[in-house]
């Protein structure tokens, strides 16, 4: 207890601050970063340094040649109380930004109100002489070059979508790892290479080159491990105090033998994870962890503690030092993708429980550990994702609702009852599906295959509705932006309406896929990831940098889906309005909405009294049932590059308030720019009024297996969570689970504490809310949006 | 009076203060009593009845129109005025009203399409230990609906609860009892004199209701908990002597609160109790600790 309240005073948080709804600034003037973060250009100053000296190579071999630099020139410390070390930077207040991808916007973001504080004059300028090799180099660049046609027009955000070109993600094969360390990896590559020098396959060049450079990259991992032996030795040795000097010695035995071989104890094995999570973040700019920490790192700690070696105590100090280390991880993000991302340090979720290959239940005593020292650090990240079955046990539970009463808004519960069944109706072989990670928000993955997956956008489907209503037709310009569907004149029932809503659908899943087509194939041939490639399963053995070939499955690219439950209030409003009411025709009610209801309030009136989807009401839930079955079926219609259908997801982010901002008024009573549900399966805030059990029997309609992983918010008062109310929350939560809905999770703090939280946001520094698959500081997000979580509706009732 | 329907003013889903687990409670309306701290003032009457929200209100006037006694009024200075002592009760304005400033509270229901609702979160109750509670209002001033909503619970596998006032007669409480697993028992003051002053009857049937009640079924005593009325050591005691002699397995002491001040003006009404307070957080905890002394299991609020 002690050490948490001594880390939660130390560590420096990088989460950032939303800035912006869309186009449009959102309390700008805070700044995107606390002011006490910086950025840290040493690692563009390296690759740099190393791509000006690699030039006329292999693209793959001058990637790790670059990261080999970094890793063995980048600054390095050890801080007083640290046993688990390496950092992103030479700093502990530093960030890094991946100039590789993208140097225009770091430059604005460093000269811009919002960033000013990130780095000094002459850094700046420094920064400027680095961006000038980048010019036409970045992915970026190469992105803009290589759009044109209609790409070049749609790739740009306009409301619809928000394509991004990064949270790629993948989670590394740890248990392989971690069982033969990274010298049985590179001597499994030099094998490779020998044999093709026997064979010499159709690739061989291609070949050679991706295993040449995976052998760079994992020397030089094992090099930057050393680094910290030497350093940890040097500072051993002119330390006085015995308690730190054995700490040093520690981490020097520790880092000369480890990630070459095996760890040989739990806390061996805490910082290997770490190092390879920390070389993977360091190759590439992204979020997540996806690591299963009770089923890989169990084994490690239950040895320890038959041994001896190991008190429970210790070990869960290791996790806080862990904890530490994921939290001060951060992410430079444009002012514009911070209306997604609003209050998110680098949106990292480890996942406890659930089942292995054998389908048997993996809960131990380091899932019950990993629990506490949530409870003890009480910090945004890492975010928990606790896997639910049937076999799950009720102490686990128990334990799982002691954590979220704290208020930190995790664990967030997924039902492997439903999830097991939809990946393997992805493609995934159901031994794989079983050992399922969770990466992020509710980013799924199946961990150690080659799953490089990308969020390719946020998808706003209630303007996909907004378009049908218009025929595609911009009212403000004229253009012709979206599909041509027919006039809503001669729509004679809400089902043409929902028709050439999913016309729109497909029109901009196309348009977002192609862009992202095309931006996949740029990543193949300049971005290739030797690193990530040398830990997941099956590159090695076949040659292949992780880009070239795909674990055969859905898994892989997703949009993220917004305001589903809009569309569906929307078109229910227009069946009891328009089509059974008569109250107005679909053009009136269309031009009534253009002008934000102005001087119909009676009309918006009677929107609003339609029935909801969220009270239990088949009426308005059915709705809600064929939109979103019909949506998924739609944008799995179209095929990423390698043949595989696009697919929805649930984990909206803060984007369902801001990029709510650009679409005008919606036909279930919503106002232009208001926010919108704030995720897959949520009811519109306010408009769910029968209570919780009602919210979940209205989700259970929407088939988990027909749709995608959707995310779950709902909000408690802290007294629904005391020990006497224990039965109740457990049976809420297996009621959830027999009804196969993939996930909940739990805001638990009221309504006034949060108001109070607004007016002092000093008083509140560390309050922490669930957005979206993630939490954050209260006091990080806008006003708008911490309006919307207030006005999100409490589930308590007396 | 409808006799193959109930009156009833609300059922509420995932009640988790009316027994064990989480319930479906349903409030049936009419009741004899007239409980001056009373929180639920719109479930007294044995009618629908109109309930304002002032908030709510736009100012549009088209209740004006809707009201055949002219007992709404509208004006720039005062907005909208009610004269409630015109009003009949005849809702006609609660249709007219789009922005839910002017509500019925009460509605007609047949057993079947009470059960239908309640039966939407049978899973609920499965997997917490909950199931139905029949609430008030006093549900056994409407026995016959309410013994046969129960009966159909029961027949379905459900946990069935009463809460009761005990305010009723022996045949009623006993044909309801046959359906229900457990009784709420409310109790509140145990000299009838007291009872009287304070609900408007005394306590004489309700306290020989408890007794015979408690031979047949288990039974919670829950006692509205209210500084200066009930609150004394010496009543806790006789209370707890009670809970004892008739084997309540539970006590729960609900502190007041103000639920009926705020309800009693949108219903037309002077709140009749307006010094009333909840008994100080220590003074609870020590009543609390008196009981559990003598072996009795305590709730404080549900």
């Amino acid at each position: 207890m002690e050490l948490a309240e001594d880390l939660r005073s130390k560590f420096v948080s990088k989460a950032v601050r939303n800035v912006q709804r869309g186009y449009t600034e959102d309390d700008k003037s805070r700044g995107l970063f606390r002011p006490e973060v910086k950025l840290d250009i040493q690692r563009s100053r390296l690759m740099t340094e190393s791509f000006k000296q690699t030039d006329g190579q292999a693209m793959v071999i001058r990637r790790a040649k670059a990261l080999a630099h970094v890793l063995d020139n980048m600054g390095i410390f050890i801080r007083d109380w640290e046993r688990i070390v390496g950092y992103q930077t030479s700093e502990p207040e530093g960030i890094y930004h991946p100039i590789d991808m993208n140097w225009k916007s770091v430059n604005r973001l460093v000269n811009s109100e919002a960033g000013k504080t990130l780095l000094n004059e002459a850094e700046k300028k420094e920064l400027e002489e680095i961006c000038e090799y980048w010019k036409g180099k970045s992915m970026s660049d190469r992105q803009q070059e290589m759009f044109s046609g209609d790409l070049a027009k749609y790739w740009k955000y306009e409301g619809t979508f928000l394509w991004t070109h990064w949270s790629e993600l993948g989670i590394p094969d740890y248990e392989t790892l971690l069982h033969e360390g990274l010298d049985a990896r590179i001597k499994r590559a030099e094998e490779r290479l020998e044999e093709i020098d026997k064979t010499i396959p159709r690739d061989y060049i291609d070949q050679k080159e991706f295993l040449q450079s995976v052998i760079i990259v994992l020397k030089a991992v094992i090099n930057f491990s050393k680094r910290y032996a030497v350093l940890a030795t040097d500072m051993a040795a002119v330390e006085k105090d015995p308690e730190r000097k054995g700490r040093l010695e520690e981490i020097a035995h520790t880092c000369s033998w480890i990630p070459a071989h095996s760890p040989r104890s739990f806390l061996e094995a805490v910082q290997f994870f770490y190092f390879i999570h920390l070389i993977r973040y360091l190759e590439y700019s992204t979020l997540g962890i996806g690591l299963r920490l009770d089923y890989i790192l169990g084994p490690y700690y239950e040895k320890d503690i038959q041994t001896g070696k190991l008190r429970k105590e210790e070990a869960l100090e290791t996790l806080q030092l862990l904890w530490v280390k994921f939290l001060e991880l951060g992410l430079v993000y444009s002012p514009l993708v911070t209306s997604v991302y609003g209050g998110v340090a680098s949106l990292q979720a480890i996942t406890l429980g659930g089942r292995d290959k054998e389908g048997r239940d993996v809960t131990n005593d380091l899932t019950y550990l990993a629990l506490e020292t949530a409870r003890t650090m009480r910090t945004i990240e890492p975010s928990i994702a606790l896997r639910i079955h049937k076999d799950t046990p009720d102490e686990l539970l128990s334990a799982a609702m002691d954590t979220i009463r704290t208020g930190i808004g995790y664990p967030s519960f997924f039902n492997d009852e439903a999830l097991i069944p939809l990946l393997e109706k992805w493609g995934v072989p159901p031994e794989d599906a079983k050992m399922y990670g969770v990466s992020g928000c509710v980013y799924m993955e199946i961990p150690g295959k080659n799953i490089t997956r990308r969020v390719l956008g946020y998808f706003v489907l209630a303007k996909c509705l907004w378009w049908a209503l218009h025929q595609g037709i911009n009212p403000k310009t004229g253009e012709q932006w979206g599909a041509k569907t027919p006039d809503p004149a001669t729509f004679k029932s809400w089902e043409d309406v929902l028709e050439a809503y999913l016309t729109q659908v497909k029109f901009f899943t196309t348009k977002m896929t192609e862009v992202e087509n095309t931006c996949r194939d740029l990543y193949a041939k300049y971005c290739p990831k030797p690193f990530y490639s040398a830990i997941v399963e099956g590159c090695i053995e076949q040659g292949k940098e992780c880009k070239q070939w795909i674990y055969p499955s859905m898994v892989h690219d997703f949009a993220m889906v917004i305001a589903g439950t809009n569309v569906a209030d929307s078109l229910t409003a227009i069946r009891k309005v328009v089509f059974e009411d008569k109250l107005v025709t679909l053009p009136e009610l269309a031009a009534v909405m253009d002008k934000n209801w102005e001087g119909r309030e009676d009309l918006r009136q009677a929107c609003i009294n339609a029935p909801k989807y969220g009270n239990d009401d088949d009426y308005a839930d059915l709705i809600a049932r064929e939109v979103h079955h019909r949506t998924e079926a739609v944008m799995e219609t179209v095929k990423d590059r390698f043949g595989y259908g696009i697919r929805g997801d649930g984990s909206a982010v803060s984007a369902t308030y801001g990029l709510a901002a650009d679409t005008p008024a919606t036909p279930d009573g919503r106002m232009d720019g208001g926010p919108f549900a704030d995720s897959t399966l949520a009811p519109q805030p306010g408009m769910d009024k029968k209570g919780p059990t009602a919210v979940l029997n209205s989700c259970a309609k929407i088939d988990t297996l027909q749709t995608y992983n959707h995310l779950l918010n709902q909000k408690f008062l802290p007294q629904f969570l005391t020990d006497d109310m224990k039965p109740v929350f457990l049976g809420y939560l297996k009621t959830w689970r027999d009804k196969k809905i993939s996930h909940i999770q739990f805001n638990v703090v009221d309504k006034h504490t949060l108001i109070a939280a607004q007016e002092y946001p000093e008083k509140y520094r560390d309050l922490i809310v669930r957005v979206a698959g993630f939490s954050a500081y209260f006091a990080d997000l806008s006003k708008g949006l911490q309006d919307h979580i207030i006005a999100r509706t409490e589930q308590s009732l007396s | 009076m409808n006799n193959h329907k109930g009156l009833i003013f609300d059922i509420q889903r995932f009640s988790i203060h009316d027994g064990p687990g989480i319930r479906t409670t349903v409030f049936m309306k009419g009741c004899p009593l007239r409980c001056l701290w009373c929180s639920n003032p719109e479930s007294q009457d044995f009618f629908p009845n109109l309930m304002v929200r002032d908030i709510n209100c736009k100012g549009c006037g088209a209740c004006v129109n809707a009201c055949p006694q002219g007992a709404i009024t509208m004006t720039q200075a005062e907005g909208r005025k009610i004269e409630w002592s015109r009003c009949d009760q005849c809702l006609l304005c609660t249709g007219a009203c789009i922005y839910h400033s002017l509500n019925r509270r009460g509605s007609y229901m047949e057993v079947p399409d009470i059960v239908q609702e309640i039966r939407k979160d049978e899973g609920f109750y499965r997997n917490s230990g909950g199931g139905v509670t029949v609430s008030g209002g006093e549900a056994l001033w409407q026995s016959e609906i309410v013994a046969q909503l129960l009966a159909a619970c029961k027949a379905e596998g459900m946990h069935t609860a009463l809460d009761t006032t005990g305010h009723s007669s022996w045949e009623k409480l006993a044909s309801v009892l046959n359906f229900t697993d457990l009784v709420l028992f409310d109790v509140k003051h145990l000299d009838s004199g007291a009872h009287r002053r304070a609900t408007g009857v005394g306590n004489e049937q309700i306290l020989e209701n408890l007794v015979k009640a408690a031979k047949k079924k288990r039974i919670w005593i829950r006692m509205p908990l209210i500084a200066g009325f009930n609150d004394s050591e010496a009543h806790i005691q006789e209370l707890t002597a009670l809970a004892k002699r008739n084997g309540a397995e539970k006590i729960s002491l609900l502190p007041y609160h103000e639920g009926g001040k705020a309800k009693s003006p949108q219903l037309g009404r002077i709140y009749p109790y307006p010094d009333a307070v909840a008994p100080a957080e220590n003074h609870i905890h020590r009543l609390k600790d008196i009981m559990e002394k003598e072996g009795i299991v305590v709730s404080i609020g549900s």
